[in-house]
């Protein structure tokens, strides 16, 4: 099993545009730690109408009332501003930027569980290449290449997004890589509910027992020690 | 925080706050079945959130609401009004009862 940078396309090279945007790389740091009610906070405001913060703060009362600590009040207020900023890059930007988002929380979420190990330990864009297996097209979002405990993660922003090619593609990597007596730990990040991706999911045929999926409600999974096992 | 301007109904309860959110809902899953090969997937997921939320509200029915979660449903459920797109629509199918959730101090 070995990792390999994917073929830079077009649609990839627009993509990395977005990627390295700021913007990008602020919302994940603020996501990263976030409540679970703030990081559904993101979700709506990054995919709603209203633009000014003022609404949102008003359907929010839980994170915007006079009496929430001070400290969260203001992590609420900067994860609402950077959302909008996210919604306000119109309907085709926006929905790159939110895939790009989730990328980025998830890298830097691994990163913190390895902390200590070298920067390329965690990687964007890469594919799993096998002897006598012809490699996917597509690469993994984020991957963790540490012998013994690697990793290939792909991520969502909704459970739409989970499909019977995503799902096979992560799985057949998982198998290959166990026929090369390798361990090849596969994960969707779906940055939406537990509930509505189980809902995705129970409709799916393609294998799905071997892959972790990461809901809205247990991405600090990804920086702590509980997984992998 | 400023206060909002909200119009609609007066939410008196958590009760009344579901079944104010389930006619929300009951809209973004008709709309959402214009995507046709998502039907199933919309008639699930809206499925799901019910059940949840009727969780909630045979525990909780009766409970009297806050103005500020009063107006939290109210203004979600607006805010999910606005959705024209079939697409978004399914998105907020997830979103929309998840806020409601949080609004009013529950899990998902």
């Amino acid at each position: 099993m070995r990792f390999q940078d994917a073929a830079p396309d077009a649609r990839a090279i627009v993509y990395a545009g977005i990627q390295a945007d700021p913007l990008v790389g602020r919302a994940a740091t603020l996501l990263a730690d976030a409540t679970w009610e703030q990081r559904v906070l993101a979700r709506a405001a990054m995919n709603g109408e209203s633009t000014e913060p003022e609404p949102w703060r008003a359907m929010f009362p839980t994170l915007f009332a006079a009496d929430v600590d001070p400290v969260a009040r203001d992590r609420s207020e900067a994860i609402l501003a950077a959302s909008l900023e996210v919604a306000d890059r119109g309907e085709q930007a926006r929905s790159q930027f939110r895939g790009a988002i989730v990328e980025s929380l998830t890298e830097l979420l691994l990163r913190r569980r390895l902390t200590g190990s070298p920067a390329t330990t965690v990687r964007r864009e890469r594919r799993v290449l096998f002897d006598g297996v012809r490699g996917e097209i597509h690469p993994y979002d984020v991957t963790v290449e540490l012998p013994g405990a690697a990793l290939a993660a792909d991520c969502k922003w909704g459970a739409r997004g989970i499909s019977a090619d995503v799902l096979h593609q992560l799985d057949d990597a998982r198998t290959h890589a166990a026929d090369e007596e390798e361990r090849l730990d596969v994960a969707l990040v779906i940055f939406d509910a537990g509930r509505s991706c189980e809902v995705r999911l129970d409709r799916q045929t393609a294998p799905r027992d071997g892959t972790r999926i990461v809901s809205l409600e247990s991405l600090d999974d990804l920086a702590s020690g509980r997984w992998p096992a | 925080m400023q206060p909002v301007p909200s119009s609609g109904p007066d939410l008196e309860s958590v009760g009344a706050a579901i079944a104010h959110a389930t006619a929300t809902l009951d809209s973004l899953a008709a709309l959402g079945e214009d995507v046709e090969d998502e039907w199933q997937y919309v008639q699930d997921l809206s499925d799901a959130w019910l059940t949840r939320w009727r969780e909630v509200g045979a525990e909780r029915g009766a409970e009297p609401l806050s103005p500020a979660v009063a107006t939290a449903i109210v203004l979600l459920s607006a805010e999910a009004a606005r959705i024209t797109d079939p697409h978004r629509a399914i998105d907020w199918l997830s979103t929309f009862p998840q806020a409601v959730l949080v609004a009013l101090g529950e899990r998902a």
